[in-house]
């Protein structure tokens, strides 16, 4: 009881257990095993990765030059001699824009429509069964369906009639209109996302103050899920830039941005050309460029572009959890 | 954006679509076909918008001889590029216009330099009997022969089998084939044990040889050496009208379009 | 009070009451402009499935079996069929295409799936910290890459590589019947399954991260250790987001073309297990690869017929791919999390 008789010797406590007791040193064989295969699947991963990166890289440094980006290709079966690949990466970007100008509307308005609306409700299901449809449909039999329809007459003012009254169907038209397809599920995927996630004290609030159901939409919940809406443009964006099979069959394969009718801005869009995919697969073994070194060069840039776009999304995303706190 | 601007806006940027279709423009001719022609027509082309630069433009798509046949069979292209000559296989109605004359040549990997071989020799080779290369005199590999034809649209092809292996043999089955003269070329002149044949515009990277003694080349075509020749056609569906007629004209008798054919190819006297 | 904003509202601006569009009219519109992407699909259908008919006609069954000689050799003589219609050439017997759409896709999958499912695992699990904030930059940038860019990499590194695997003289002993190459059904796959990897991986870590802790938490506290936690509870509440991964990846299998064309050998044959170490180099051309390689040919009547009767197969095939998912995640429903 008195302090004297702390004099005893007391043993110090003994320290907190803050690791988790659980290594996988007390494992049975059988689970410590599957770790291990764990472990090399995360390994292989990084591998993998690191040897593609590094691999492109490597091939870009070899054969990528500046003048390659500048200059206009041969007009010619043979691409071995001189010539870069301006032109098909002009064209990359004008079929991400035609694309996406025509897939962002339609996605905002079905993805709208499902979320505020959906009635009839077996209208709603439709839709939604058929956004999936297309999602999981190959691209390869997308482009064989545009081809299929851009060419009748009808359409001929997408890309150009010819002298014997054919229709030719191959444009940047065609071919941006059939690739909006592609990109149309990842915009009315994360855009119904980002409004499922709106509360719905805003529209409440909205309605509570006499403004009517489209106006709500318009100026309160489409402001809000703008990094949504972006997010799954860039998403779009990359599918489109990485996609080959629509532009082999739809856009008429030419070295250069061969220009139709029309005045100037239209033509170039109704005439044909090619993009950074189909000339990386034209000049690659399997094609008839015979230039694997520049098919090397246009790869590096065409990676370079995917990464730069996948990190923008990642970017957005990040904001989007950063920002907007008001909503919350 | 106000309902009116916006509408006013649609209305424009469709009239802009639609009229030019109506307005009066250059015609175009579109073209598909041969592999072989395809870089020909593609020199004429340019030639032509040089030194008629308000006649008319151009598209110009490869796919092989009889897809262009049938393509302006159908009315979908204006001429159809051949590299054979008509057969009775095909539509009917069409219009065949000659415009120059080219060689086919077999050709081996440039590790495999083999000057020439006979007839027989081709005919054993492209038929499958002699399948290793150890069998055949002045070969520089060995191992297996890698064979490699067109595919069945091709007027090479028919080319080849018409004039080096006649009309009873067949080329073994069970060979790959290649889409185009570009992608024969690229197949034989990575594979070192490969042998094919291609149109004589084709021989860059890759060994050409000989027919009988008589080398491969554009010289021994022109004067009528080397026997492996055949013709370039323009189809077209009836007799020309309009704007391809005027570019059949130019093409087969203008000086400037001779000068373009005998750069790489054998002009028509 | 509402009558004053109103008015206030109204007669600030005066126009505005014209242009203001009312629910009934945006409705319509709205609903309109959604239901033509039901027109769209529709009419992708009939186009394909009308255009095809003709191919499957002709050939009954028999279509999807095996017989009449090489898939290769019967292609070229449906393109050189005569040019009256009454006289065309149809016949085909697709299997050695059937069979290698299915090796490929099925192969891919298999391995993709146990590849994804460690991978998701060791992400969410057992990876320390700086080593996860590697592993998710890299699961998406592997998901954004090209696939001609695969392809690239495929034919000319490691399609060399592989080449060098076989003995020149194996390859002569069956240049009768099929050339062997370092293009073949092994790099197929391979490069395959790492292309639908990604997408597997990003659903499956989305659904185990949505696992209620409480689940994991009170495994823990009975004692159960961390590799048995996540399998036995994390994973199999997660199985409706395998399912959905997993048919996610196989349409992505099906219809990948481009790089498919590239490295898979571009001869169309049905690898035969029977043939031992060879199997593994024997060359595939799936579905996909064949109407690419052929779409010059879309407009040659018989030949373009039996080209839209592959799509036809592979358009049905994702379409049942898709139910068939949905399908399976009917009974899993129960279980929570997101589906």
């Amino acid at each position: 009881m008195s302090t004297a008789g702390a004099a005893a010797p007391r043993a110090p406590a003994p320290p907190l257990r803050t690791r988790p007791r659980d290594t996988s040193a007390s494992w049975p064989l059988l689970d410590r095993i599957g770790l291990a295969f764990c472990w090399a699947a995360g390994i292989a991963l990084c591998v993998i990765a690191a040897t593609i990166l590094i691999y492109m890289a490597i091939k870009g440094v070899q054969y990528l030059r500046p003048e390659l980006l500048f200059s206009r290709p041969e007009v010619a079966v043979d691409q071995s001699g001189t010539g870069g690949f301006l032109d098909p990466l002009a064209g990359t970007l004008l079929i991400v824009t035609v694309a996406m100008a025509i897939a962002l509307p339609l996605g905002l308005v079905v993805a709208v429509w499902l979320t505020e609306y959906g009635r009839p409700l077996g209208l709603a299901r439709a839709v939604e069964a058929g956004v999936e449809i297309i999602a999981g449909t190959p691209s390869i039999v997308l482009a064989i369906f545009g081809l299929i329809v851009f060419q009748e007459s009808f359409f001929g003012f997408l890309s150009f009639e010819a002298a014997g009254g054919s229709v030719f169907g191959r444009s940047f038209l065609t071919a941006g209109a059939t690739m909006s397809l592609i990109a149309l599920p990842l915009v009315v995927g994360a855009t119904r996302e980002a409004l499922q996630a709106v509360p719905n004290h805003l529209r409440e609030a909205s309605f509570a103050l006499g403004k009517t159901r489209i106006s709500t939409i318009r100026r309160v919940l489409l402001p809000a899920v703008r990094p949504g809406i972006a997010t799954g443009t860039v998403l779009g964006a990359g599918r489109v830039i990485g996609d080959t099979a629509i532009i082999v069959v739809l856009l008429g394969a030419t070295a250069r941005l061969e220009a139709g009718d029309g005045p100037t801005g239209i033509d170039t869009l109704r005439g044909t050309g090619s993009t950074l995919t189909s000339y990386v697969y034209n000049n690659s073994p399997v094609g008839e460029g015979n230039a694997p070194e520049k098919a090397y060069a246009a790869a590096c840039v065409l990676l370079l572009i995917a990464i730069l776009l996948n990190s923008l999304v990642t970017r957005i995303a990040k904001g989007r959890r950063g920002g907007a706190a008001w909503i919350t | 954006m106000s309902h009116r601007t916006l509408t006013a806006a649609v209305v424009a940027v469709t009239a802009l679509l639609v009229l030019p279709a109506t307005a009066i423009t250059k015609d175009t001719i579109t073209m598909s076909g041969s592999t072989s022609v395809y870089p020909l027509a593609v020199g004429l082309a340019k030639s032509y918008v040089k030194a008629f630069p308000d006649r008319a433009s151009f598209k110009i798509l490869q796919g092989g001889t009889d897809i262009g046949i049938n393509d302006v069979s159908k009315g979908r292209v204006t001429i159809g590029l051949a590299s054979r000559d008509p057969e009775d296989a095909d539509p009917g109605g069409l219009v065949f216009n000659k415009v120059a004359r080219d060689g086919v040549c077999v050709i081996t990997n440039n590790k495999n330099k083999i000057r020439t071989l006979s007839a027989t020799q081709i005919q054993n080779i492209f038929t499958g009997k002699i399948r290793s290369w150890s069998k055949v005199p002045g070969a520089k590999v060995k191992g297996a022969i890698s064979l490699f034809t067109r595919t069945a649209s091709s007027g090479t092809a028919d080319a080849f089998q018409n004039i080096f292996l006649g009309t009873n043999k067949r080329i073994a089955s069970n060979t790959p084939a290649k889409a185009s003269n570009g992608l024969m070329r690229q197949t034989v002149s990575s594979n070192k044990n490969a042998i094919g044949f291609v149109s004589l515009d084709f021989l860059q990277g890759v060994n050409a040889v000989g027919y009988a003694g008589v080398s491969c080349t554009l010289r021994n075509s022109k004067s009528g050496q080397y026997k492996g020749v055949r013709n370039f056609w323009m189809v077209t569906r009836g007799k020309a009208d309009g704007a391809a007629a005027t570019y059949l004209d130019w093409v087969q008798k203008s000086e400037a379009a001779r000068k373009v054919v005998s750069s790489r190819w054998i002009a028509l006297k | 009070m509402a009558d004053s904003t109103t008015g206030a509202s109204a007669s600030a601006q005066p126009g505005r009451a014209s242009r203001r569009w009312s629910d009934a009219r945006a409705e319509p519109v709205l609903a309109g402009i959604s239901a033509l992407v039901l027109a769209i699909i529709g009419a992708m259908v009939i186009f394909v499935l009308v255009s095809a008919w003709p191919s499957f006609a002709h050939n009954g069954l028999g279509w999807f079996g095996s017989g009449g000689g090489p898939v290769d050799e019967q292609l070229r003589a449906i393109q050189r069929s005569p040019a009256e219609p009454s006289n065309y050439v149809y016949e085909l017997h697709a299997w050695p295409l059937l069979f290698g759409t299915l090796l490929t896709t099925g192969l891919a999958l298999i391995f993709g799936l146990i590849f994804s499912l460690l991978s998701a695992v060791f992400i969410v699990e057992f990876a320390p910290p700086p080593l996860r904030r590697l592993l998710e930059p890299i699961v998406r940038l592997l998901a954004a890459v090209p696939s001609v860019i695969y392809g690239l990499i495929g034919i000319l590194a490691l399609g060399p590589l592989l080449d060098g695997l076989i003995s020149e003289q194996r390859k002569e002993e069956v240049i009768f019947v099929v050339p062997l190459s370092g293009l073949n059904l092994t790099l197929a796959t391979l490069i395959l399954t790492i292309m639908i990897t990604p997408i597997m991986i990003a659903i499956i870590v989305n659904a185990l991260r949505s696992v209620p802790r409480s689940w994991t938490e009170g495994a823990a506290a009975l004692g159960v250790n961390r590799w048995r936690t996540i399998w036995k509870i994390s994973v199999r509440a997660a199985r409706p987001a395998i399912i959905a991964a997993a048919v996610l990846a196989t349409a992505r299998a099906l219809g990948e073309a481009i790089m498919l064309s590239m490295v898979s050998g571009s001869f169309g044959f049905a690898p035969n297990p029977l043939d031992g170490f060879s199997f593994f180099f024997e060359p595939v051309r799936p579905l996909a690869a064949t109407i690419i390689d052929n779409a010059e040919a879309l407009s040659v009547k018989p030949l373009g017929q039996t080209i839209y009767a592959f799509a036809a197969v592979l358009l049905v095939s994702s379409a049942m791919l898709s139910f068939a998912g949905w399908a399976a995640k009917q009974p899993m429903k129960k279980y929570a999390g997101r589906v």
